[in-house]
């Protein structure tokens, strides 16, 4: 008994639910020109997000939240730090992204666009395709294989871009602001249809929202960016229990993590509008 | 409310007028013309040696299509036709996708295109007689320029205009490289270029029908100039008759191949 004790206890035994992490960002910093002048968006900004883990991001407007997801998607180049999306597979791409405005292509049908990604990676047609129908019919979109986006309503379209993402089958899944387009009523199903999804992939998830309310119902941890140059002022956990549904934003836990994460933010909008009126 | 509502009763009568507009309406001033015509002729108002009346033209082409003398120099105008509309677009979708991309070639080629486009197209007939030879390379060349010009400013445009968010989406999802063009420019930009194919339809048309009146001895456009040198006026007029069906038919044509291509096309064409 006293043996075992005096042994230097093995990480897992100190946290045993911790994964390992996924997503490893120290000190980045990320300048843009914009005019004449450097703009810093991000600036010793640090995080790791753990395998399989839910993490919302939210902050001001303006705060760099989505350029870290364009850092991550590698879309948009770093200037410090280090980022490190710790990979399982080689053959799978590190992320894939679901854009604010679906950026669907529109010459393509629902399907093609679904077997886009792995189209570009050489998968042959009749794998991608099945592939891509068996997603579509776990998003509830069969039946829609041959629609083109015009046809479809905001919500389906971001969910066909939520298929086009899990069908590159990324090892981490970037989310920016996806919801953000829709109506309320959308909204809310959609944020529904994500949990249940999330639950059927077990992806790492990275999502990035300026709703509070979003970040807590969707996320296991909420990241609180400061004011441009942004920065992670806060990280808070979210203890709500899984499954989650809508029914638990009326919950007391609920509106207490909340209030701490509108009291946590406001000042960087405080910050962030006297920022946007004095320049 | 009452006020609210009749701006848009104005609007939704313009967009049935746009629908509706198509059909009859167009069939029967065509046919009002061609009364109109019919009827100054035999009333004596025109006269009859340069303006003969469409039944006298419509029996003189019936007789020279069953002679064949008209399909011997249709098809060799639609044969000057194809290859010069191939030589114009083929090349020109290639370039104006490039340049739609690349600043820099925008920026050396964009005041060439300007500097060559205005030049009416019939008189590059002798230069490329000098280069190619007096023969049909030179025809197809004369009438493929001002039209290749046309579909790589088209072509170009058509990519300038392509979704910022959309081309990052898609190279995020691994279209780079040549897929970037095949998979993403090209079909991207599809509705401009076929804009700009219609418009090098037509004047390619123009271009070899007026290329064949100043230098070749077979094609529409010959058989239209000597039609005129000879004062055959009625075969003039069947030979203007067979350009207009031509250019009809190449340009519906063309549009049933758009409407294939290009089916998530939205806009008032599909809905209105």
């Amino acid at each position: 008994m006293q043996e075992t004790l005096r042994r230097t206890p093995r990480p897992e035994e100190v946290e045993p639910t911790v994964a390992p992490p996924k997503v490893v960002v120290r000190n980045l910093q990320v300048t843009y020109p914009a005019g004449r002048r450097q703009v810093t968006a991000l600036q010793d900004f640090s995080l790791e997000v753990r395998a399989g883990e839910f993490c919302c991001i939210v902050g001001p407007s303006g705060c760099g939240k989505s350029t870290f997801l364009r850092v991550l998607a590698g879309l948009v180049p770093y200037n410090a730090g280090q980022v490190e999306i710790r990979r399982e597979d080689t053959a799978r791409p590190l992320t894939a992204m679901v854009f604010q405005e679906h950026a669907l292509l529109p010459w393509r049908t629902v399907l093609d666009n679904v077997a886009f990604g792995p189209e570009n990676r050489g998968i042959p047609r009749a794998e991608r395709y099945r592939h891509a129908r068996e997603i579509l019919t776990k998003m509830g979109l069969s039946g829609f294989e041959h629609a083109y986006p015009h046809q479809l309503s905001g919500g389906m379209k971001q969910r066909v871009g939520i298929a086009r993402a899990l069908a590159n089958d990324p090892e981490v899944l970037l989310m920016d602001e996806p919801f953000a387009a829709l109506d309320a009523q959308t909204r809310n199903l959609m944020q529904e249809e994500l949990l249940r999804i999330w639950a059927q992939f077990s992806k790492t998830v990275i999502y990035v929202t300026h709703a509070i309310e979003e970040a807590v119902l969707l996320g296991d941890r909420v990241v609180v960016m400061t004011a441009r140059p942004g920065r992670v002022k806060a990280v808070v956990p979210v203890g709500l229990e899984r499954p989650r549904t809508l029914e638990q934003k009326g919950s007391a836990q609920f509106a207490a993590l909340y209030n701490e994460i509108w009291h946590l933010l406001r000042e960087e909008v405080d910050a962030a509008l006297r920022e946007a009126a004095y320049g | 409310m009452p006020l609210s509502g009749r701006p848009h009763m104005v609007e939704r009568g313009v967009l049935r007028g746009l629908r509706d507009g198509g059909g009859l309406l167009s069939l029967l001033s065509v046919v009002a013309l061609l009364s109109l015509w019919e009827g100054a002729a035999r009333a004596g108002w025109i006269h009859e040696a340069f303006f003969p009346r469409p039944t006298v033209v419509g029996a003189q082409f019936a007789a020279l299509v069953r002679e064949g003398v008209l399909g011997e120099h249709l098809s060799v105008t639609l044969g000057r036709l194809f290859w010069s509309f191939l030589v114009a677009t083929l090349p020109g979708v290639a370039l104006g996708l490039v340049l739609g991309v690349w600043r820099t070639a925008r920026e050396v080629v964009d005041p060439l295109v300007a500097f060559v486009y205005p030049i009416p197209s019939v008189l590059f007939l002798p230069l490329a007689a000098i280069v190619l030879g007096r023969g049909e390379a030179a025809r197809v060349a004369t009438a493929a320029v001002t039209s290749f010009l046309l579909v790589v400013i088209n072509t170009t445009a058509g990519v300038r205009q392509l979704d910022r968010g959309l081309l990052e989406a898609a190279m995020h999802y691994g279209a780079v490289g040549w897929r970037l063009f095949t998979k993403v420019l090209l079909p991207g930009s599809l509705p401009w270029i076929f804009t700009g194919l219609r418009l090098a339809l037509g004047l390619t048309l123009i271009v070899v029908i007026a290329v064949e009146m100043v230098g070749a001895e077979t094609g529409l456009g010959a058989w239209l100039w000597l039609s005129w040198q000879t004062l055959r006026v009625r075969d003039m007029y069947a030979g203007l008759l067979v350009i207009a069906a031509l250019g009809l038919t190449v340009t519906y044509g063309l549009e049933a191949v758009r409407q294939r291509l290009v089916p998530w096309q939205r806009g008032l064409e599909r809905e209105l």
